[in-house]
């Protein structure tokens, strides 16, 4: 097998004057490693083009995706555009005088204030709008940390195990020994340690709510890395003589993705429930004029009873949200599954 | 399945001390100490120090650990900093409490999710299928201490027909044998206690119930579903056997192995305690304490309780892992 000791080979198509400069070894395992590449793409390239194309069109007949889609899509154009949205400065009090939440006096809905005013007199609806900003920066950055660790982990894992040999299975027990270590605890447990012991803010909720979610990332990846590399392509691919490492980068990985893209739609969905969770227990934002629909539910449980609708709006907000965010993903999940394709 | 068991036990013990470890390394490196937590803000540094002194916090990192160990091979989980008192003897103070609401939700949610899901899948497609499907969704949806909060207002404020903090009214006398206040009342015939500590745990086991009722509704209608089109069951029906027949021995018994790990895997996560719920309703059990004692920097309780909660979780794990041999023979036969 035409394997090389050169260790980063040029990634570029050669061309004539590059060819020239590449010492014969190298070139020869370049080709190799291209020749295996483009029989590969054939095969995992119009698949995996058609596996995606043809999930695209199943979503697009299905009322969840569709549902979803719009939730999803209303929700980034708000969050987006929140500022121009937004009709007032959610900070201001300027009717700070018209509300006295002592004796159950609220405002309601009005042609000023579409959505009311909070006990403190500021616009409901402004707050609504700046705040659905905050609940997505949380929810995509906490997912962006649970799946960059977890896809980190899962993806060296699931290579040792398929490609690494003795050694790499070692390896694989090792680390997933670790992932089962973060699985025994409890999710919202651990959220709630980290947020606790390092202090209540906005960084925090988003890094507690990540790292809970670090050991479900990792494990899928390795599972579909694992499935996958029983495939014939990686056989294909490393009877041709590909370096391993790229077979698992540019080979396996791309085709392992699916399930993990699942999750990441259903994990912001967890994300912000989770967020608004910590906010709760008074592990988010200490500055609480900032809005941020989880810190805006909890304040408003004190007067629930008085006025439930301070409360109901963040709520509706979160679950509207969230439920947007798990059609779409679920939909996702339904149209990649090869058992429900036809 | 002997060897099967211990070479999972054995497993157990390279999971647990690692665990043990980043505890450990982890807890002593974040800021702010219990000397700041136990000591008033005008505490001098001298006293700052002798406190650490005291409690062993002095000393390097590796020696602290290895006394921990010792300290667990003799069942001694260390003292809570905040009430003095064993962190073992804490911990079986609290897990009754959170074991009886964590049972509780978990019969609402297989008593309801059970049928629900396999009468969606039954009836697929119809009023009742998406009922059962959109309420799942929104109960994942929902956070839980909102729902909480809602059953709190409207059933115990409003209504006032349910009990909406404690395990028991206040005043109410009652024998204590094993802490779990159900099982003592039934035990002793204390049949008011039995009443009250029941009524105590129905709106909190309903909040609790809430996510695992909707898993546990979409896990079996799935599973139903793609019985019900296995080859199997086509045979079952042609061969002329009785639907009532093939609707149990063929659908049911089949169907149900994803949702009786997904039923354990849940109730692992319930015992846990449940932070959230716990602390809406001011139930004294193991969430709502953790939650305490991280704000009290409260060290041995954090490491002690999270390694506990940890071995249960992973016990829980084995015994779904053995109650799926025993229902699957193609497991049994590996």
């Amino acid at each position: 097998m035409p394997t090389t000791p050169s260790p980063n080979p040029p990634e570029a198509p050669d061309t004539a004057g590059a060819d020239e400069k590449v010492p014969f070894h190298k070139r020869k395992a370049d080709k190799v490693d291209r020749l295996a590449e483009l029989m590969g793409d054939r095969e995992a390239g119009s698949h995996g083009a058609g596996v995606w194309r043809e999930a695209f069109q199943r979503m697009r007949r299905s009322p969840m995706a569709i549902t979803g889609a719009v939730i999803v899509a209303v929700f980034l154009v708000i969050a987006l555009f929140s500022p121009l949205i937004a009709t007032y400065s959610p900070t201001s009090q300027a009717w700070g005088g018209e509300v006295f939440p002592n004796r159950n006096e609220f405002v309601g809905p009005r042609a000023e204030n579409w959505l009311g005013l909070d006990h403190l007199g500021r616009d409901m609806f402004s707050r609504m709008v700046i705040g659905a900003r905050q609940t997505l920066l949380v929810g995509v950055v906490a997912t962006l940390v649970g799946f960059l660790f977890g896809a980190l982990l899962g993806g060296l894992a699931g290579a040792c195990s398929v490609l690494g040999g003795r050694w790499g299975r070692q390896v694989d027990n090792v680390v997933m020994r670790v992932i089962d270590m973060m699985l025994a605890m409890p999710t919202l447990l651990l959220a709630v340690t980290v947020a606790a012991l390092v202090g209540p803010s906005l960084t925090t909720v988003m890094i507690a709510v990540g790292i809970a979610q670090v050991p479900i990332f990792a494990r899928l990846l390795r599972g579909a890395m694992i499935s996958q590399g029983n495939r014939e392509y990686v056989l294909a691919a490393q009877a041709l003589g590909v370096r391993k490492r790229r077979i698992a980068v540019t080979h396996i990985l791309p085709n392992s993705m699916g399930p993990v893209i699942v999750q990441s739609t259903l994990t912001l969905a967890t994300a912000i429930i989770d967020a608004a969770a910590l906010s709760y227990l008074g592990l988010g934002n200490p500055d609480a004029s900032y809005p941020e629909w989880g810190t805006m539910l909890s304040e408003a449980q004190r007067f629930l009873s008085s006025a439930p609708s301070l409360a109901v709006y963040p709520a509706l907000g979160i679950i509207i949200t969230a439920l947007g965010f798990t059609l779409l993903g679920e939909a996702l999940r339904e149209a990649l599954d090869p058992k429900l394709r036809k | 399945m002997l060897r099967f068991i211990v070479r999972r036990l054995l497993q157990l013990i390279p999971t647990l001390g690692g665990l043990s470890i980043l505890l450990f390394v982890w807890l002593q490196r974040l800021p702010g100490g219990p000397e700041y937590a136990l000591l008033p803000d005008d505490a001098t540094a001298e006293q700052r120090a002798a406190l650490r002194r005291s409690l062993g916090l002095d000393e390097p990192l590796a020696v602290q650990y290895l006394t921990f160990l010792r300290n667990i091979l003799q069942g001694d989980l260390g003292t809570s900093l905040q009430t003095s008192r064993p962190v073992l003897d804490e911990f079986f103070l609290r897990f009754p409490a959170t074991f009886e609401l964590a049972v509780t939700a978990m019969i609402f949610a297989v008593a309801v999710g059970l049928p629900l899901g396999y009468l969606a899948a039954r009836k697929r497609g119809t009023v009742l299928d998406f009922a059962a499907v959109g309420g799942s969704l929104l109960g994942i949806c929902t956070p839980v201490f909102f729902l909480a909060f809602i059953l709190k207002v409207v059933f115990a404020e409003n209504l006032g027909v349910l009990p909406s903090a404690f395990r028991l009214s206040p005043g109410l006398s009652r024998t204590d044998i094993t802490g779990f206040v159900v099982l003592d009342g039934l035990m002793t015939r204390e049949w008011d206690v039995v009443m009250d500590a029941l009524a105590h745990l129905v709106l909190p086991g309903l909040a609790l119930a809430s996510i695992p009722l909707a898993v546990i509704t979409r896990m079996t209608r799935a599973s139903v579903l793609e019985v019900m089109g296995e080859d199997y069951v086509r045979t079952a029906n042609a061969k002329g056997l009785h639907r009532t027949t093939v609707r149990t021995r063929h659908v049911l018994r089949n169907a149900l192995l994803p949702v009786v790990t997904a039923v354990g895997l849940l109730a692992g996560s319930l015992f846990a305690g449940a932070v959230l719920t716990e602390s809406v309703f001011a139930f004294p059990g193991i969430g709502s304490f953790v939650y305490g004692a991280t704000q009290t920097r409260d060290y041995p309780v954090l490491t002690g309780f999270i390694l506990l909660i940890a071995t249960m979780y992973v016990f829980i794990n084995l015994l779904v892992d053995i109650s799926y041999s025993l229902l699957d023979p193609r497991v049994r036969a590996q």
